[in-house]
């Protein structure tokens, strides 16, 4: 193994992630972060979690607001796939194909700050409209929380790197495929209804998204399932998360060959 | 009126050759489909209506604030905004034009929505057909005024962008779109009423309900209300974005 | 008539981080005029009010004193009769609908000048192949290069067929062979009839195409006149260039009465200036004598007054 590898790894993460967190800073100010984003996201907790007092009464409510709680996360991390085509709007795509580091580890680390973004929405999203749908926290499930939220966050960030990836020379594509993404994955992964409700091909499906199965262990822990079939679900969503990240990486790689084969990377806009 | 044509046909040809900007068409059928599934409409019919609804009025508002909402910033940004002040034709009547494409538009929502509720095994009855027609034809106006005052907006107000995207989910929730304004707090319902989607909302469920629909006058005269207040802040802030080109040459193109 | 006629234009812009009250004066008591069927260049730096006097006459900005009229028309008050008489080009390749083929943008723009339906077409068909546009017309325009594009814009602006043109730095970014077509089109348009304000900071754009130059910088006007009236204004001398002249000769020149100066650079050419016509035969006849046959009598160029009249800064936009 290389083994000047990690360090420059790690350069390449410490400046990525310097411009993800001015990315970060250009998009929101704490004021339009709080006032807008946060109160449009938990407008949305709230939104779906009303619906269940259409139809029965209390656990559904409950149901309702731990899914869409966590589903804010795997919505900011999904927009990795819109950030990412930023980079083409900017023309700093060539160059990135250019420099000596992997594509894939640039656009890694580039859109870190949704996953910062993300985890903190959901975590206000748990712990203040939680408590008013019934959901009691203590100090254990708190913790808990907090780390499966970050794991969620991470999880879904790397499925839409992966789809990042895939649309990296279709930037028009990328609104469309981001919001599919993720009211799939609201449809799918047992937000607003349970994974069994769909036939069983969708439930397959599924299986292979980070969220369903952080989402599952979310649940457990707020319902007292016992532990090691928490660490299970927990577990199984960081893997399948890596897998994604996986097919990121080598799509990243065909990304820049056929870029470069076909001449799609444009310098300029 | 030759203004307005041409602003109707170059949106259209520009929402054609940009999927991107019907993107919120892609995501109707799957709010329909969760909605639906959440409701549990096939099994609870009473509710279907709220489903199919809720998505239209998602897609109608959503277009209006991001679509036609950035009509005139987006041309000040690919500098044709100063070449259309410079041409004869009102610029008004050319924005109206663009806005009414694109709320034209978004009615495929409608559309859409019923297909995925047909496949879902939800056959909707309409009671109240004429209900329904005027329902859309006042919520597509309104729409578009309230859009033509988004657009003018936005181009005038620097800090308005950030808020730009979250006007969504805070009106769906105020404004009852699937769970009726009654579910929600009092003090909240004198916010939701200033806001058209809670009446678009309420009237097109009417016409899907059996009972007469009594209301009818009322929304509609609300919905009239609403539309006129937008279209006269809009025509107010038109003024505004002519005289800040014109006279304070600070919204030009480079 | 004149085409254009502006008296004591001002046009000061409210500074954008300054005090309140603090103003910038891009525009400072013009005096132009501009005769049916001239052809006119607006000369001058990057920022020396170029643009902001374009804006004043295509009616999209509206000046802080004095007038403007086109064709006697105001361009504040009278903006229905104004628009349809004047075509603009502003600069760059912004200003077009990318998504839209270039035939699509002819027919929105043409419609918004109020050009008939059913001559839409026709027009839009001319003007594509008048550009050498024909086999891209159905194409979008963001896969235009920048020299299509300026054609385009070009097209755009005669859609309606318009009597006044305001041209805008209409040939930034074309490449040499779109720019000669450039100067020939602008030939056709004045065999036409139509009178022309073209900006530009290229010298030799405006003396080969236009009837009168007007040199503007810091928002003033410093100068309006043929440009080789513009060129005799520098220096009334003529001008000599030779290779090869003996240096005997050269040091017999400076001593001679009306020779103002004898200078030979490192790349051998000898530049003689005379004070006047009569002074130059002479001088001529001297260096035939002496065997030289290499040598040109010149004028200085418009680029020479223009640098001489703005000074340095000129400098900047040579490029």
């Amino acid at each position: 193994m290389n083994p000047r590898l990690p360090s420059k790894a790690l350069t390449v993460l410490r400046h990525g992630s310097a411009i993800a967190v001015a990315d970060l800073a250009a998009v929101y100010t704490w004021k339009t972060w709080l006032f807008g984003w946060l109160v449009r996201m938990l407008s949305q907790v709230v939104f779906f979690t009303l619906v269940g007092r259409l139809t029965d009464a209390g656990h559904n409510e409950q149901f309702l607001v731990i899914g869409n709680a966590l589903m804010v996360c795997a919505i900011e991390a999904t927009m990795v796939v819109a950030s990412s085509a930023w980079e083409r709007s900017l023309g700093t795509m060539p160059l990135l194909v250019a420099a000596p580091t992997h594509l894939a580890w640039t656009f890694i680390v580039r859109s870190l700050q949704w996953v910062i973004s993300g985890t903190v929405s959901s975590l206000v999203a748990l712990f203040t409209l939680g408590p008013a749908f019934g959901l009691r926290w203590t100090l254990n499930s708190a913790a808990a929380a907090v780390l499966l939220v970050l794991l969620t966050a991470l999880g879904t960030y790397c499925f839409g790197l992966a789809l990042a990836a895939l649309v990296a020379d279709q930037p028009a594509l990328r609104n469309i495929v981001s919001n599919v993404a993720y009211l799939g994955m609201m449809a799918l992964c047992g937000v607003q209804v349970p994974v069994h409700y769909w036939p069983q091909p969708l439930q397959l499906l599924a299986q292979f998204l980070p969220l369903t199965h952080e989402l599952e262990a979310l649940r457990g822990v707020l319902q007292g399932a016992p532990v090691l079939r928490i660490l299970g679900r927990a577990v199984l969503g960081v893997i399948t998360g890596v897998g994604w990240l996986a097919v990121a990486v080598v799509v990243f790689g065909w990304a820049a060959r056929r870029g470069r084969r076909t001449g799609a990377i444009e310098f300029g806009t | 009126m030759r203004a307005f044509r041409a602003g109707l046909s170059l949106q259209a040809a520009l929402l054609w050759r940009s999927p991107g900007n019907l993107h919120v068409l892609a995501t109707v059928p799957l709010y329909t489909l969760i909605l639906l599934a959440m409701t549990d409409a096939s099994h609870q019919a009473g509710l279907a209506p709220n489903a199919i609804i809720a998505p239209t009025l998602m897609a109608l508002w959503t277009m209006a604030l991001f679509t036609a909402g950035d009509l005139i910033d987006r041309d000040r940004h690919d500098g044709t905004l100063e070449p259309t002040v410079a041409t004869p034709a009102p610029l008004a009547q050319v924005i109206t034009g663009r806005i009414c494409a694109v709320t034209a538009a978004s009615l495929i929502a409608f559309a859409e929505a019923w297909v995925v509720g047909l496949c879902f095994g939800v056959h909707l009855s309409v009671h109240h057909p004429l209900t329904l027609v005027v329902g859309i034809l006042t919520t597509s106006l309104t729409t578009a005024c309230t859009a033509a005052l988004i657009a003018t907006l936005l181009v005038l107000t620097r800090g308005g962008r950030p808020y730009q995207n979250s006007l969504s989910f805070p009106f769906y929730l105020l404004s009852g779109i699937v769970v009726p304004i009654e579910v929600l707090p009092h003090w909240v319902h004198p916010i939701s009423r200033i806001i058209y989607l809670s009446w678009s909302a309420d009237l097109l469920r009417s016409a899907f309900r059996p009972e007469e629909p009594r209301q009818l006058p009322m929304q509609l005269i609300a919905l009239g209300l609403l539309a006129a207040a937008g279209l006269a802040c809009a025509s107010v802030l038109m003024r505004r974005v002519l005289d800040r080109v014109r006279i304070l040459g600070t919204l030009g193109h480079a | 008539m004149n085409a254009i006629e502006i008296r004591g234009l001002r046009r000061d812009f409210p500074l954008p981080n300054g005090e309140r009250g603090a103003l910038r004066t891009a525009l400072d008591g013009i005096n132009l005029t501009v005769g049916e069927g001239e052809v006119h260049a607006l000369l001058g730096p990057n920022g020396a009010g170029k643009t902001t006097l374009c804006k004043i006459l295509a009616t999209v900005l509206v000046p802080s004193a004095g007038t403007a009229r086109i064709l006697g028309r105001d361009v504040v008050t009278r903006l229905a009769t104004v628009r349809p008489l004047i075509g603009c080009v502003f600069g760059g390749d912004r200003g077009l609908y990318g998504r839209l083929s270039a035939r699509r943008n002819l027919h929105y723009w043409g419609a918004l000048y109020g050009v008939p339906g059913h001559e839409l077409r026709a027009r839009a068909a001319e003007l594509l192949d008048r550009f050498g546009l024909t086999a891209h017309a159905d194409e979008r325009v963001e896969t235009f290069s920048r020299g299509m594009k300026q054609r385009l814009h070009l097209a755009r602006g005669l859609m309606h067929a318009p009597r006044v043109l305001l041209l805008d730095e209409p040939t930034t970014g074309m490449d040499p062979v779109s720019a000669r077509d450039f100067r020939t089109l602008i030939g056709e348009l004045r065999r036409e009839g139509r009178s022309i304000l073209l900006t530009t900071h290229d010298m030799a754009e405006a003396e080969t195409v236009c009837d009168r130059a007007t040199l503007i910088d810091d928002g003033r006007i410093l100068h309006t006149a043929t440009p080789r009236e513009l060129g005799a204004l520098l220096s009334r001398h003529e001008r000599i260039e030779a290779t090869d002249v003996p240096a005997q000769l050269l040091a017999q020149m400076g001593t001679r009465s009306g020779v103002t100066s004898v200078n030979t650079g490192p790349d051998g050419i000898t530049l003689i200036e005379v004070t006047d016509q009569d002074a130059l035969t002479p001088v001529l006849r001297l260096l035939v004598d002496a065997g030289v046959t290499n040598l040109a009598t010149t004028r200085p160029g418009l680029e020479e007054v223009y640098l001489q009249l703005i000074g340095d800064r000129g400098m900047d936009v040579a490029s």
